[in-house]
């Protein structure tokens, strides 16, 4: 009996190690960034679902987030074992830079989608907006034209329309010296997400809300936000000029406020990777169960889960939003009202161009490598 | 019961890189790079480790200052100067505890009073807008490479270089890549623990080890005999243990400062005070003046650190980076609403001092042991602990490369005298001071800038230090 007891508990123990993985989650910033708190919060829960296995937190900095996720989709996505953890400055950074990675080729294990409200001090004077610039506001900017600036026939005109009417001001950070600023005045709106506007905004008896972007639905389309009722873009752009948005601003905006919230944190991994349906499973699990959940709301606010095949649709109704005009249209708006570097990318529209791309950023030789070469045929 | 256990580690720690020659407070924040993500499952622990290191790593770096003649950090250098003497006069044991007794006393006094107002302090940063902390950081630079180092000119060029180092990665008004040379590692800029490591660290270690050991020992029978006598001798000089304090605390809440500055004014302010008296043979008014002033230093160092967001010293620019990585964005509104982060920099501050001085005196005998060890022993340890903490960021070659570029920057600084804490201080604000200097171009122009009396008031202060520095020299020549 004993021995049988014995080699139960043995086979128990191979069965066990020969299923249990260390899944390795890549952020693309440094320790201590929101990014790497957010997800050091969902592992410590999501390792309650996933008993036997390890999950394992890997910082790959970077300049604008970007080297991880392209290193995401050139290499480590063939590894079964890794996931990517990105956020909504990535989905800014796809749309209009020159990056690798490209979402379509990746499978949803879950994100979070949520929406970005904008405040303004009471005392603000609209015709004379100060505000701090990011490319990552750049869909509170678009949202500001609309409102500022209604109906114009081209992005050119919205563009002397927002130069006119707001100070874009370089310079400030993603934290405390941009609030600072906004707290003091010399800011006269900001924006922050819903749980961020709670603790900073909302509190300063100065300011008020101005308007939210909304929050996407599955169908597409962006629905008001319950916790601020009615002050949606869309919302009093109506009441303002009496009719809804519509032109190819309104198009570029909806296409980069999507890309931008609906991803704002997110787990991938390659498509077709056989570990997808555990880690799907297990991040189900941990978003019914109220002990975990609560832990992580406590910490990170309340925000909406798009899990599994429902990630997937999200990021398939975000794809369908690019068209060569909306994405043309938001370049051109980047670029000449937002002082942003950004470039048209074919290959969002068109994925046969991806090599193109890659094939001219291949040719370029960098001074590192020039060196780099030099010494190889030094020592040769 | 994990606060406590953690203060206890932090105290620890930071004795024992006190106690090693050349180590000092900066050199323990540096090392704790490598592990400083630990804390993340509570931040406020790390708060409290690395307040802990702080303040027992100052009372700590006496030991190898009077008695191997070797400062711990810059910090214990002025007390060198008569501490040495005194142990070679036999009086190792008075001389040590009247150090340590002042340090204790003073980091107390000074730490109660910076870390019970701190909140208060920050309602400060209200009245400081774009221009005023512009002008702010435009002060720290002029202390630090115009009143702690005499070679002011070298001081432009180190902080010049400081910044261009600090403005590698992404130009945040154009988003793309600048001074990277086509290399994709500095697209995040250059770290901050390579950098340090390699001006600070290796430097003071590597001159450690050219020095090679030079032994004290505390006599058996005058050990007890000269306890009482040193805290007897923080009593009778109490004036100017007292006047070291205040000049500390007063040095650390200027930005830039700290360290070796506060120390050696605070040796001067006792030299002068006392013009009948010989000092540098063995006077125990030239190790109390210099002690009360460090811990006094280190602790109103918080303040611009803290509220501003402005290292107000070395350590504390390292300081500010180990808080970054555990969340805490020092400078921000946020900050000065976190009662607990208040309250875990005063418990590891404060807590450190007392265990440390209690410790001291009580085993003093036992823990200047340690200093007798060869540096044969726990030279590799030291240099094998920073390595790697220098690249845990990437793991690859580059972190390598960065590294000993960096060392070799700091060798020549070192050995030519420029001002290292005033590269390292631009290196930090450099970021800072280009996203003010775009603010304040955007928003203000000169006609709304001259109605800002605070304003004035500070850039007229940097216009005088500059003037000063150029007309009558400063004798201090750290580098």
């Amino acid at each position: 009996m004993k021995n049988i007891i014995m080699a139960a508990a043995l086979s128990a123990c191979i069965a066990t190690s020969a299923l249990a993985e260390t899944f390795t989650f890549v952020v693309p910033q440094k320790p201590g960034s929101g990014t790497t708190v957010w997800t050091e919060i969902v592992l410590k829960e999501l390792a309650r679902f996933m008993p036997g296995h390890t999950l394992k937190l890997r910082n790959f900095p970077g300049a604008r987030d970007i080297p991880a996720v392209n290193a995401f989709q050139n290499e480590l996505r063939f590894d079964n074992t890794i996931i990517m953890v990105s956020h909504g400055g990535n989905g800014v950074s796809f749309l209009q830079e020159n990056v690798d990675y490209n979402y379509a080729d990746w499978e949803s294990i879950g994100m979070m989608n949520l929406n970005i409200i904008v405040g303004k001090r009471l005392d603000a004077d609209l015709e004379n907006i100060v505000f701090a610039s990011k490319s990552g506001r750049v869909p509170d900017a678009m949202g500001m034209a609309l409102l500022l600036c209604g109906k114009l026939d081209s992005i050119a005109e919205y563009t002397t329309c927002f130069k006119s009417k707001v100070n874009w001001v370089p310079g400030f950070g993603n934290g405390g010296d941009r609030r600072l600023a906004f707290k003091r005045g010399e800011l006269t709106v900001d924006r922050e997400n819903p749980a961020a506007y709670k603790k900073h905004i909302a509190p300063n008896g100065d300011a008020e809300v101005w308007f939210h972007h909304g929050i996407l639905q599955a169908d597409g389309t962006h629905a008001d936000d319950v916790n601020y009722p009615g002050l949606q873009m869309e919302i009093l752009y109506e009441q303002k000029w009496g009719e809804a948005p519509s032109g190819p601003m309104y198009d570029a905006y909806v296409l980069v406020k999507s890309f931008r919230d609906a991803m704002q944190k997110a787990f991938w991994v390659n498509a077709g990777n056989p570990n997808a349906e555990v880690l799907q499973k297990a991040l189900l699990e941990m978003s019914k169960d109220p002990q975990a959940i609560k832990a992580i709301q406590k910490k990170v606010g309340k925000y909406e889960w798009v899990l599994g095949e429902a990630g997937n649709a999200r990021r398939d109704v975000l794809m369908s939003f690019v068209t060569e005009d909306a994405l043309r249209d938001l370049v051109t708006f980047s670029n000449d009202a937002l002082n942003i570097k950004a470039v048209y990318k074919e290959s969002i529209v068109n994925p046969d161009a991806i090599l193109t791309v890659v094939e001219d950023v291949a040719e370029e030789e960098t001074l590192v490598q020039r060196i780099s070469n030099w010494f190889k045929k030094l020592t040769k | 019961m994990a606060a406590i256990l953690t203060l206890l580690a932090g105290t620890f720690y930071g004795l024992i890189i006190g106690l090693i020659p050349s180590a000092g407070a900066t050199t323990g924040l540096v090392a704790l790079f490598g592990f400083i993500s630990y804390f993340s499952f509570d931040p406020y622990l790390g708060v409290i480790f690395c307040m802990a290191v702080v303040a027992s790593s100052t009372t700590g770096d006496t030991y190898a200052g009077i008695l191997l003649g070797i400062p711990g950090a810059n910090s214990a250098a002025a007390t060198m100067v008569d501490g040495y003497p005194l142990a070679q006069q036999g009086r190792a044991t008075e001389a040590l505890t009247a150090a340590i007794t002042t340090s204790t006393i003073n980091g107390l006094f000074w730490g109660t009073l910076t870390f019970a107002l701190l909140p208060q302090y920050a309602k400060l940063i209200m009245y400081f807008g774009i221009p005023e902390l512009w002008a702010f950081i435009l002060l720290s630079l002029a202390c630090v490479g115009f009143v702690s180092n005499r070679f002011w000119f070298r001081s432009i060029i180190a902080i010049c270089v400081g910044i261009f180092i600090g403005l590698i990665g992404i130009d945040p008004e154009t988003n793309i890549d600048r001074f990277t040379f086509g290399w994709d590692y500095l697209g995040d800029g250059v770290q901050l623990m390579p950098l340090v490591a390699g001006l600070f660290a290796f430097p003071e270690i590597i001159a450690g080890w050219r020095r090679g050991n030079s032994i004290a020992t505390i006599g058996e029978e005058t050990h007890t005999h000269q306890t009482w006598e040193g805290i007897k001798a923080v009593w009778k000089y109490k004036w100017d243990a007292l006047r070291g304090g205040a000049i500390g605390a007063f040095v650390g809440f200027l930005p830039g400062l700290g360290g070796a500055m506060g120390d050696w004014m605070s040796y001067g302010a006792t030299v002068a005070s006392h013009p009948e008296e010989e000092f540098g043979n063995g006077n125990m008014r030239g190790v109390v003046g210099p002690e009360g002033s460090n811990n006094a230093q280190k602790a109103t160092s918080m303040i611009p650190t803290v509220l501003f967001g402005i290292p107000g010293a070395s350590f504390a620019a390292v300081l500010l980076g180990l808080f970054a990585y555990l969340g805490f964005e020092l400078g921000t509104q946020e900050i000065a609403a976190d009662i607990k982060f208040f309250d875990s920099l005063t418990f590891g501050f404060m807590w450190a001092t007392v265990i440390t001085g209690i410790l001291c005196v009580a085993f003093n005998k036992q823990i200047a042991k340690i200093t007798y060890v060869p540096y044969i022993y726990y030279f590799p340890f030291l240099v094998g602990f920073i390595i790697w903490a220098c690249v845990q960021y990437t793991g690859g070659w580059q972190d390598y490369a960065i590294l000993g570029i960096t060392t070799c920057l700091g060798l020549f600084m070192k050995k030519y005298k420029f001002s290292r804490p005033a590269l390292l201080m631009a290196f930090i604000l450099a970021m800072k001071i280009e996203a003010l200097s775009l603010q304040m171009w955007f928003i203000y122009s000169v006609d709304t800038l001259v109605t800002r009396p605070l304003f004035l008031g500070i850039m007229s202060v940097v216009i005088m230090l500059l003037v000063f520095s150029i007309v009558k020299r400063s004798k201090l020549e750290y580098a």
